[in-house]
């Protein structure tokens, strides 16, 4: 796991991807710094970092574009897969070693309640939680971003589908909040979900028998919570949206608010994504 | 050491292995041959655990591929068809890479980077970025890697692809050394390279295996042409007229005469028959001498194009007999062609 956490860490400096994404970072940081906290005249530096919380999504890609692409695609994860790593160690090396490279730009944000307080009173509680909150909501990405890039060996896709995949989860807060609350929208809505999962089911597993009794089952649940209480449905095609909404979990830390949930949700994207890039390597052996 | 079972490999509809069995011992050279898309390659990343087989069972020293993975890996060294490299490092950087995913000793580790270096003669090399090597050091970087660790069993994948006749005389001297410590499988499309090396061969045709024997057997084997050639000194007419009179020879043919007095013929005659003694005779009694005498046998090429022609039919050959047989004939000193390749 450490050699691999290395040799990552190396290629992200020896390619320039790494210097070129800190730097990027920094100034766009330091434009949110100088109109929200320099203009506005506010001592809060987490209104600085929620109003340029968007970029995470338009840079995250770049870094995880190449980390399992680029493998697949110079057969260098025969080398990876041949050796006695596992397939766990190879995906948390990959990932601490990407989470180091946005962990430098985060520390490096870490001067800004510094100079903000010769200026004025800063709480440094709030200043400091909602720079962790936005590590952990770049971490999340990234480890999204390391699952769409282990299902192709082209950059450019991966990186195409994790800035669409990333969008979705940045509108999704307000998609939820547009369609309509009642109980018969919902069942639609899942019904529509669930169509889509049992198709995702069928092409990874090759077994329609299988996605067919999973959709039915499922269906089935569905209708009879449906008849029994369809109070249960009350508002939760918005609640499933919010869910999702990945972006908008950060808008407690701007607020000044170390928010256990929040950060709980984060780890369990991260783990969650993790995982299932084992499971992408995994199967690998099986195509 | 290695024991395959039955291996079967399928995508969909078709078969890439198809119920190959085979077992190598504990310092052997194993050689594969077939033609390209033969099935060589997938069978060596079954064995390496890079993919599963759809069927059949693979143990190393008697663990199971499939159920001890990380085990059998650390077993292992793998040269892929395509040697795995990061281009943007250089090859001391890569080598120190694969030495730590394969888990050497820090303590050993810079020793065994130079030696492995020397031994591919790579090391003046080392601080260069791999992305700027020609694709022969290239290649003898893949094979560093494999070789990283010193692993019981090291597995090749057309390992001389790409390089001058020079370096794949390097290579497989390289081979040799390591066959004194190590278990090897290697594959090939180009039989030269697998005779000169290997203890067995084993040929492969669209997943099935079709001979597996030591390289000298099977060209005593399969190479039997049922045809001698000999310089005699005489009078051309004589010579002919005589040999005619043996009874199984079938045509003789006189080659064109590079010096005076000295007949150069060919002779046929049913094959797997041994008629020299009878030629011997005949040319005593018209007191032509002779010079030289020679069974022609085919190349090992010629046997490997032989037994994997395309017309599908299956060659049938009753071995288990023939190989006692064999190794009498093999004492008498035949004269085969087979030590020039």
């Amino acid at each position: 796991m450490l050699a691999i956490y290395k040799k990552e860490l190396r290629s992200y400096f020896t390619s320039m991807i790494g210097y070129v994404f800190i730097a990027f970072f920094l100034v766009i940081v330091g434009i949110g710094f100088l109109f929200t906290n320099v203009f506005g005249k506010i001592a809060n530096f987490e209104y600085s970092l929620s109003s340029i919380s968007f970029i995470v999504v338009l840079l995250t890609p770049l870094l995880t574009m190449r980390l399992m692409a680029e493998e697949n695609k110079q057969k260098t994860d025969q080398l990876l897969l041949t050796s006695p790593l596992g397939a766990g160690s190879i995906v948390v090396g990959k990932l601490l070693a990407v989470i180091t490279i946005f962990g430098v730009g985060m520390a490096i944000t870490c001067i800004y309640p510094l100079i903000l307080s010769k200026y004025g009173t800063v709480q440094f509680g709030a200043a400091y939680a909602s720079i962790l909150g936005f590590l952990m909501l770049g971490a999340a990405y990234l480890s999204m971003g390391l699952y769409i890039s282990s299902l192709t060996e082209n950059q450019v896709v991966a990186a195409v589908i994790s800035f669409i995949v990333f969008l979705f989860t940045v509108v999704m807060d307000s998609l939820g909040s547009a369609i309509p609350t009642d109980n018969v929208t919902a069942i639609i809505m899942f019904t529509v979900i669930l169509v889509v999962v049992c198709v995702v089911l069928y092409l990874m597993m090759h077994n329609a028998t299988i996605a067919v009794a999973v959709g039915l089952v499922v269906e089935t649940a569905l209708m009879v919570v449906y008849i029994i209480k369809p109070t249960m449905f009350d508002g939760s095609v918005a609640a499933l949206f919010g869910w999702l909404s990945v972006l908008s979990r950060y808008n407690q830390f701007s607020y000044g608010i170390m928010d256990i949930t929040g950060l709980i949700y984060y780890l369990s994207i991260i783990v969650l994504f993790a995982f299932l890039t084992t499971q992408v390597i995994r199967k690998k052996r099986w195509s | 050491m290695i024991e395959v079972k039955n291996l079967v490999k399928r995508y969909g509809n078709h078969t890439a292995v198809d119920d190959l069995s085979f077992t190598v011992e504990k310092g052997q050279v194993l050689g594969f041959l077939g033609p390209n898309g033969a099935g060589k390659s997938t069978t060596m990343n079954i064995i390496t655990g890079y993919i599963s087989a759809t069927e059949g069972t693979v143990t190393v020293n008697g663990l199971d591929v499939f159920e001890e993975p990380e085990e059998v890996k650390k077993m292992i060294g793998y040269l892929p068809e395509f040697p795995p490299l990061y281009t943007d490092m250089t090859v001391r950087e890569y080598l120190d890479f694969v030495a730590d995913i394969k888990r050497v000793k820090k303590s050993e580790k810079g020793q065994m980077i130079s030696e492995i270096m020397d031994a591919t003669k790579i090391t003046q090399m080392a601080d260069r970025l791999i992305k700027h090597l020609s694709k022969g050091f290239k290649q003898r970087v893949g094979l560093a890697q494999a070789i990283m660790g010193y692993p019981e069993l090291i597995i090749l994948d057309e390992p001389t692809v790409g390089l001058d006749p020079k370096q794949i005389n390097e290579i497989r001297d390289l081979i040799r050394e390591l066959s004194k410590n190590h278990t090897i499988i290697l594959s090939s499309h180009i039989m030269q390279e697998v005779s000169a090396v290997c203890d067995i061969v084993m040929i492969i045709d669209k997943g099935k295996l079709v001979i597996s024997d030591k390289p000298e057997n099977l060209s005593e084997h399969l190479g039997a042409t049922g045809e001698i050639s000999i310089s005699v000194k005489g009078d051309s007419e004589s010579v002919i007229a005589a040999l005619k009179k043996i009874d199984r020879v079938t045509k003789v043919e006189e080659r064109t005469r590079t010096i005076e007095g000295i007949v150069e013929l060919t002779l046929n005659f049913g094959e797997k028959d041994d008629i020299r003694e009878e030629v011997f005779y005949a040319m005593c009694d018209i007191k032509a001498p002779i010079l030289e005498m020679q069974t022609m046998k085919m190349s090992l090429e010629d046997i490997f194009l032989k037994v994997t022609n395309h017309t599908g039919e299956v060659i049938q050959l009753d071995y288990s007999t023939d190989m006692e047989k064999n190794k009498s004939e093999d004492a008498e000193g035949v004269n085969t062609d087979a030590g020039d390749l």
